[in-house]
């Protein structure tokens, strides 16, 4: 590498490299002179308005309905929502009134799942008697 | 290359983008990389004639392509890349005209070198040429840029797209080798 650096020491960085004189001038006004035209770099760039489409003229106008549209959607929603609107009454639920008027729903649903001693607390809490509840010529206690 | 060159100018590149004063940015890129380009491009083809014609294509495809170039890159690693393309285009045409292969391509270097009758008549020069042509395309074009311009590896690097620490041990190869033939050939 020594050495090496000893022959490029000697050499220095010249290339040796000649040429006729003027050439690079005469080269470069030669080449200045039979520049061809180029239209796409010379020519002013016109700016290029695109023809809009239909959809391109409507489209704002349809983003906006579409937008009061769900606002619309949104309110109806809450307002559907809202705790006013809401009855739970049992008078105003016909399916809950209908079962509750049938004896087989109360028998089956409701009673059975009450205890006999609860039945019994509730009447005494109340001051009845079995008897009051049925009478002897009941069908019940038949 | 000159500093003068090797600073980019910006007001040139930005009337370079105005179709109202590109031709005229563009002859005084001519003007300023004329001779950097052409002793690039003579170092790989070795013949004056033949650099003068790759040179003026080299003008004319960066002129036909010039609105193409955004100012993103530097302006002279723009043109040496267009510059280098053109001659290695250059080269494998010869090839294929001579018939030559790869290897068959250092001696018709080295007889051109030797013909060549634009030089300044120092044999060292001459023998360092000769040498030079001797190492393969890439590693010549990394031994002239670095050696001869005394470019930055990271400049080569933009336009050979070869990473610094390749460009340094290609650099570093080449050295061997004109070493060798130095070695070889005393």
């Amino acid at each position: 590498m020594r050495k090496d650096n000893d022959i490029l020491s000697r050499v220095g960085r010249r290339d040796g490299l000649t040429v006729p004189d003027g050439f690079f001038e005469q080269f470069a006004a030669k080449m200045a002179e039979s520049l061809p035209e180029n239209p796409a770099a010379e020519r002013p760039r016109e700016a290029v308005v695109a023809p809009r489409s239909f959809w391109s003229r409507v489209r704002p106008y349809v983003y906006m309905a579409a937008m009061f549209a769900g606002v619309w959607c949104m309110i109806k929603m809450f307002s559907l929502m809202s705790p006013a609107n809401v009855d739970l009454s049992i008078d105003s639920n016909q399916a809950l009134t209908d079962a509750l008027r049938d004896d087989n729903f109360i028998y089956e649903y409701i009673i059975d799942d009450i205890s006999d001693r609860e039945i019994m607390e509730e009447m005494y809490d109340d001051s009845l008697s079995v008897d009051d509840l049925f009478p002897a010529d009941s069908m019940l206690m038949e | 290359m000159g500093t003068d060159i090797a600073q980019e100018n910006k007001e040139l590149i930005e009337r370079l983008r105005q179709p109202q004063s590109c031709r005229e940015a563009f002859n005084e890129v001519m003007r300023l990389y004329t001779e950097p380009l052409y002793r690039q491009i003579r170092r790989m083809v070795e013949n004056h004639d033949d650099a003068a014609d790759i040179l003026q294509n080299t003008f004319l495809k960066a002129w036909q392509s010039i609105e193409n170039f955004r100012g993103d890159a530097k302006l002279t690693t723009w043109l040496y890349k267009i510059a280098l393309n053109e001659s290695i285009t250059h080269l494998q045409r010869e090839r294929k005209r001579l018939s030559l292969s790869i290897d068959d391509e250092e001696g018709h270097l080295i007889n051109l070198i030797e013909a060549d009758e634009w030089t300044d008549g120092d044999e060292l020069v001459r023998k360092l040429r000769k040498a030079v042509a001797t190492l393969p395309e890439k590693q010549r074009m990394v031994f002239n840029m670095k050696y001869y311009d005394d470019m930055k590896y990271e400049q080569i690097s933009e336009i050979l797209g070869t990473s610094v620490g390749a460009l340094k041990a290609s650099y570093h190869l080449a050295v061997k080798k004109i070493e060798n033939y130095f070695n070889n050939n005393d």
